[in-house]
């Protein structure tokens, strides 16, 4: 991993929190003994006091209390870890605040494998998009660095009502060099080789596409690498539109292969009738603790991982044109 | 303060959402009157006496909030916001009816005056407390008034809030426990170790006071004294009956969620008339 350049997502958004709430006194913060998770220093205490509020290690009462602060006009951002408010709190994100639509953002952190590595499966947060998917009217954002936090916070405050953003552990790569323009509810064409393959991607992985769909140019497979950073809303339009240039299409995911990214392309495919799909993902099993790179490994989520999955879908769909 | 002419005045209000409710019930095949009427005197001492609301403008931003914790009685709540001018009564017959705003539970973007969904037990107590910070923030000086049944502080989240609301010294947050000793499955007492309730919240740090949650004087001089309560909670333990009011459904369990009949009804209303 030596000359990654790192920029720590936890970071990127509290920085980001601050400027908010210095241009708006009705912005606070809940957290569940998350303050220094998040990197919360004494000096953004003491600036915000009255608005940065800790209730301790009780999930579904920040959840709730946040419910209750967004009930009187302000906006909430309720910041722990990814799989604590999205299970421990699920009812609370759901009944008090999903349903009310009340203007509460989620900031999860430790999400993924990746983000979760050495802690093992107890703080590895890999079901927190399907669940917060299901739930009506909530805008999920999987950002793949630091830049993209600090526009997806942005972007999540200025749309009034509930949100969930995905971050990590706080070693976090940085992906997209120069950053790039994030706009909410639109998907990034990162790369484009060709039209041979897809590979649709977010969060860390973003980087392990790109280098795979480089590879794989360089083989002669020459694809394109799309990042999909926003599952609600859903760029339908525009994943419909890659995929009828390029049907061969592969999801990369950091999180449980069931109900979140690789499912939401799926569900276009199904829908919109073109392309053909491989998911990569967690395949429906429980991973362990780890080094962050080396269970991204371990779990099929490798550059190789990613080459066999474009090279079989490619190869798939091909043999089905040989056969019209 | 208040005078026996309040007293008098409340007490023809619970009667007539006690009314309300029984045919409400009656009307939807559906709900739950047992519980309804047990909050049915606190419900009317908060709406026509102790809450400062403007039914012109429900989100008035300097009202005072209530929450229903224990959704399922919201009959009396639907009830006390008609007859306090929310609404229409016309509507209260349209109880969990297709297109409705009232909805079986109490739901805060569909109907006047309702400041918090609630109905999934034990969520109250957070609830009320985050609007008690926020009217810290807002600079607004505010009530907020929770009840909760007692078989619903089983819940964990209730202890979760009860400890931060000692912590953030929320003196203008005033729960209620509707303690009618019954849940859905029975006997609370008989359903889990909850008993002693009270000392509970005391441990815990808050303000706490015992009554007879149908004494309506008793309801008023407890929320008097919750008020004066500045740097901390106030919990105020009601005991109540469950179907009070109506003598074939006090302490029948079995009118947690059941309906009346046509003559059931008849006779209910001929006791509260």
């Amino acid at each position: 991993m030596s000359g990654m350049r790192m920029e720590s997502t936890r970071v990127a958004f509290l920085e980001t929190l601050t400027e908010l709430m210095e241009s708006d006194p009705k912005t606070v913060v809940v957290f569940a003994d998350s303050v220094k998770v998040f990197r919360a220093t004494e000096a953004f205490l003491e600036k915000f006091a009255g608005r940065v509020f800790d209730v301790g290690i009780a999930e579904q009462n920040a959840v709730a209390m946040a419910a209750g602060l967004a009930a009187g006009d302000l906006t909430v951002f309720v910041a722990t870890y990814a799989g604590f408010i999205t299970m421990r709190a699920c009812e609370q994100v759901r009944t008090f605040v999903g349903y009310p639509g009340l203007n509460v953002k989620f900031i999860g952190a430790n999400a993924g494998i990746f983000g979760g590595e050495r802690e093992g499966v107890t703080h590895q947060f890999f079901e927190d998009l399907a669940i917060m998917r299901s739930i009506p009217g909530v805008v999920v954002v999987v950002p793949a660095d630091a830049s993209e936090v600090r526009q997806a916070t942005r972007a999540i405050a200025k749309v009034v009502g509930p949100a969930y953003l995905r971050i990590g552990s706080g070693r976090d790569p940085v992906v997209v060099e120069p950053p790039r323009l994030f706009e909410l509810g639109r998907i990034r064409r990162l790369e484009d080789h060709g039209r041979d393959f897809v590979i649709f991607a977010n969060g860390y992985l973003l980087q392990r596409s790109l280098e795979a769909a480089a590879h794989l140019a360089s083989q002669g497979l020459r694809g394109r690498v799309v990042e999909v950073h926003t599952l609600r809303p859903l760029d339908v339009m525009g994943i419909a539109q890659v995929l009828a240039e390029s049907p061969a299409a592969v999801s990369v995911e950091d999180h449980q292969i069931n109900g979140a990214m690789g499912s939401a392309v799926a569900e276009v495919i199904a829908e919109h009738g073109q392309g053909r799909l491989v998911r990569l993902g967690l395949q429906d099993v429980f991973p362990e603790s780890g080094d962050a790179f080396g269970l991204l490994d371990r779990y099929g989520l490798g550059v190789r991982d990613i080459v066999q999955a474009v090279e079989k879908v490619t190869g798939s769909v091909a043999s089905a044109a040989g056969r019209h | 303060m208040w005078t026996e002419k309040d007293v008098r005045m409340l007490e023809e209000h619970a009667r007539q959402l006690r009314r309300d409710v029984v045919t409400m019930i009656h009307l939807a095949g559906d709900g739950h009157p047992g519980p309804a009427l047990s909050v049915a005197d606190l419900v009317t001492a908060l709406y026509f006496k102790v809450m400062r609301v403007n039914p012109a403008d429900p989100q008035w931003a300097a009202r005072d909030r209530f929450i229903l914790s224990k959704g399922h009685a919201c009959p009396t709540l639907y009830a006390a916001l008609a007859r306090r001018g929310f609404f229409s009564p016309e509507v209260l017959p349209t109880l969990r009816r297709l297109g409705s705003i009232l909805q079986g539970h109490p739901d805060m973007k569909k109907t006047p005056g309702i400041d918090s969904t609630s109905g999934s037990l034990g969520n109250g107590v957070s609830l009320g407390l985050g609007m008690v910070l926020a009217a810290r923030v807002n600079q607004q000086e505010y009530f907020t008034y929770v009840i909760t049944g007692d078989g619903e502080i089983q819940e964990g989240i209730v202890w979760e809030a009860a400890m931060a609301a000692v912590h953030y010294k929320a003196g203008r947050l005033i729960v209620f426990v509707d303690n009618n000793g019954q849940q859905s499955g029975g006997p609370v007492c008989q359903v889990s170790g909850l008993y002693p309730v009270l000392p509970k919240w005391q441990a815990f740090g808050w303000h706490c006071q015992e009554i007879d949650g149908h004494d309506l004087r008793a309801i008023l001089a407890a929320v008097e004294r919750a008020q004066a309560e500045t740097d901390r909670p106030s919990c105020i333990m009601a005991r109540t009956v469950k179907g009070k009011g109506i003598p074939f459904m006090e302490a029948d369990n079995s009118w947690h969620k059941r309906v009346p009949t046509k003559d059931e009804l008849d006779r209910a209303l001929a006791i509260l008339a």
